[in-house]
């Protein structure tokens, strides 16, 4: 087990991370969401021992990281780093050596992480020559190169065309299935629904939500019930015991039910106005689930 | 895959690795490599031109049948006081002596005693008389003044000869010396630009995020450190055999001991003012993001350098004056001035060794205390950061 534990810092009297904590399970992806500037950089950069936590620590099979088990974790900073005038093919094998790998093992096993990410041809030019994208496979064989047992990835999408992205998801996804967890952090929603296990949604330094994307629909969906009544002409739904409404546009409503609420008086209710067009529980994309979450005031009624 | 397992590396082997890389990427460096060529040929040129332009002096070589060594030293000393280089060949008798000017080994040949005849193949020329008639005659003015029971006024005999012999030895190791503070300091500015470019390559293309998720700042720092710093050694020491063989072969220096022992000298301040530029240039760059903010921020380390650089050079003819004896304490300073006062000869050995063990504290302070600014300021970037607050933010 990954496990961030209740991870507080703050710059001066800027308070950054409010208590973070989260879990990811060996070979599960954890997607960690949440806007600019809510603590996504800072909460990795404390795992990989490049900025001290006020508080709190992240653990890896129940022993805190250090500069040792540190050595075991493949790290992808949010800003790329590379030697722009070193050669591709000794700048990965470098960070093998800095992990831990004997000089023959590195050079061995940069090569073999080259070929596998297509850049078996562009070994011995210098990174600074290489494309972005391509320069973006060489930090991720920089960051594999010496076989992680955890993967802790900022933003590793963005720059990418939709086929980089699709290779770099592949690779991801391979490391998983193998029993590594994967902890990276996107704003490309989609694609973190698309492969994460598990999503963390970080706002105003807080964990507003976290669970599988379905359980976060589901707690959503469970109090989200929108209802087309075309033919409504007053406020007819608030009379209902238990039930807010959230907005009403042309017929158009969305109706926030309390626990208890019953969702087939609602129905009555709305029969009562004329047509029904449309009555259906709320499936919202993360996208949206990640609107409410980090919009909310209070983070404290979607907190998991 | 099948590759062993990683282990654990060590401090030393992680130091290692980052100097290995340092030494690896300079040496591959058309910058690097233009920058220690030319450096060689400078120095050739300098003792060639040192040959050429100490030419236009004259060189006698005057045989000696008899005599003592009072009239040897008497008669290089009246050489130097006409300019002209005088080597004195000591021979076993006249018969060596005629041998010796007619085969042209020596411009003229000096029989002492009561009567000196001076052997010359054509004539003696105004200089090569001059020279000997000089000698001769202080040698026996002031053995007539002994016989005359003066024994009181041999002064000039002594004052003349010993003086004037210590005097040349003094000052060819100085011109050594000087030749060594300019190498020195050429070589600190030199590595100190390599040392903190490197620096701000590492902080601008953001690796330096990656390099201290597997090292601690201060490993990283001395790999820097080391890494270059062997190749400085080695290009100061290339210099200095460079030097030293140059200047054997044109014979331009008569004592080559001294040289070596001031190119030794020269070479042991060099690591020891090394050690502490390149700390104190990579803490400042550690500062900056950009390499165009690199000069600002050198500037004040840089000035240090300079300045220590003209003491360096003014002591060259004050050796024991109170600036040079002041600055040759001064950590930072003393690399570039103490080796001119010990080449002249003008310093004490408690002196020397308290300069050193001060430069030793000082490289001491400069890396526990850059280390600190050095880990505070490396993720940070964007604008100039404040000392203070590196210091603040070490590993915060």
């Amino acid at each position: 087990m990954l496990e961030f534990d209740g991870l507080h810092k703050s710059f001066g009297d800027v308070r950054v991370l409010e208590g973070v904590g989260f879990t990811v399970a060996p070979g599960s992806m954890f997607g960690f969401c949440g806007s600019n500037g809510a603590g996504k950089t800072t909460t990795m950069r404390i795992a990989m021992g490049l900025v001290r936590a006020d508080a709190g620590e992240v653990r890896w099979n129940g022993r805190p990281l250090d500069q040792a088990s540190r050595r075991r974790v493949g790290y992808m900073p949010e800003e790329r780093g590379l030697y722009p005038k070193m050669k591709v093919g000794e700048q990965v094998a470098y960070f093998a050596r800095l992990h831990g790998l004997g000089a023959a093992a590195a050079a061995t096993a940069a090569d073999e992480w080259l070929e596998r990410l297509g850049l078996g041809a562009r070994r011995g030019d210098a990174v600074e020559k290489l494309s972005l994208g391509n320069q973006q496979r060489v930090q991720l064989a920089a960051a594999l190169v010496s076989r992680p047992e955890v993967l802790i990835l900022d933003e590793p999408f963005s720059g990418l065309d939709p086929i980089g992205v699709d290779s770099l998801a592949e690779a991801l996804l391979g490391q998983a299935r193998a029993g590594v967890p994967v902890v990276f952090s996107s704003h490309q929603l989609d694609l973190v629904e698309r492969l994460c296990d598990s999503v963390g949604i970080l706002a105003r330094g807080r964990m507003v939500a976290t669970g599988t994307v379905d359980e976060l629909r589901h707690r959503e969906s469970g109090r989200l019930l929108r209802v087309v009544v075309p033919d409504a002409d007053a406020p007819w739904a608030s009379s209902v015991p238990g039930v807010r409404v959230v907005s009403e546009r042309a017929g158009d409503t969305v109706l926030e039910l309390a626990d208890g609420a019953d969702d087939q008086a609602v129905l009555a209710a709305a029969l009562r106005t004329g047509r029904v067009t449309h009555f259906a529980w709320q499936q919202p994309s993360l996208v949206e689930l990640f609107r409410e979450a980090v919009a909310a005031p209070a983070p404290a009624e979607v907190a998991a | 895959m099948t590759a062993p397992a990683p282990h654990e590396p060590s401090s030393a082997s992680l130091v290692r690795l980052v100097a290995a890389r340092e030494v690896a990427t300079r040496i591959r460096d058309k910058g690097f490599i233009i920058s220690s060529v030319v450096i060689l040929l400078v120095i050739v040129a300098a003792v060639v031109i040192q040959v050429v332009t100490g030419s236009g002096d004259e060189e006698s070589r005057v045989g000696l049948v008899g005599g003592d060594g009072s009239l040897v030293t008497a008669l290089e000393a009246q050489g130097e006081a006409l300019d002209v280089d005088v080597e004195v060949v000591e021979l076993d008798d006249e018969a060596a002596a005629r041998t010796a000017v007619d085969d042209e080994d020596v411009d003229g040949a000096l029989l002492a005693g009561a009567d000196p005849e001076l052997l010359v193949r054509e004539s003696a020329g105004g200089t090569l008389e001059a020279i000997v008639q000089g000698a001769v005659g202080q040698l026996a003015v002031a053995e007539q003044l002994t016989e005359a029971g003066l024994t009181g006024l041999d002064v000039p005999e002594v004052a003349v000869t010993a003086l004037d012999a210590d005097a040349a030895a003094d000052e060819q190791r100085v011109v050594a010396a000087i030749f060594g503070v300019v190498i020195l300091y050429s070589l600190l500015i030199l590595f100190g630009q390599f040392i903190a470019q490197g620096v701000v390559e590492e902080k601008s293309s953001r690796v330096v995020e990656l390099l201290l998720a597997t090292m601690r700042p201060w490993q990283l720092l001395a790999g820097k450190i080391l890494g270059l710093g062997v190749l400085a050694l080695g290009q100061i020491v290339a210099i200095g055999v460079v030097a030293v063989v140059a200047a054997l072969a044109f014979d331009i220096v008569e004592v080559p001991g001294d040289l070596i022992s001031t190119v030794a000298i020269v070479i042991a301040w060099f690591v020891l003012g090394y050690a502490w530029y390149a700390a104190v240039f990579a803490v400042a760059a550690s500062l900056v993001s950009r390499q165009e903010d690199l000069a600002t921020v050198l500037m004040p380390t840089s000035m240090v350098l300079i300045v220590a650089f003209f003491i360096g050079i003014q002591a060259a003819s004050d050796p024991g004056g109170l600036l040079a004896t002041v600055t040759s304490l001064v950590p930072g300073l003393s690399p570039l001035v103490m080796p001119v006062r010990q080449a002249a000869g003008e310093v004490a050995p408690w002196e020397i060794a308290l300069a050193v063990v001060l430069m030793v504290l000082a490289i001491g302070l400069v890396v526990r205390l850059g280390g600190r600014i050095y880990s505070g300021a490396l993720l940070r970037t964007g604008g100039k950061i404040k000392m203070r607050e590196a210091l603040a933010a070490d590993r915060a």
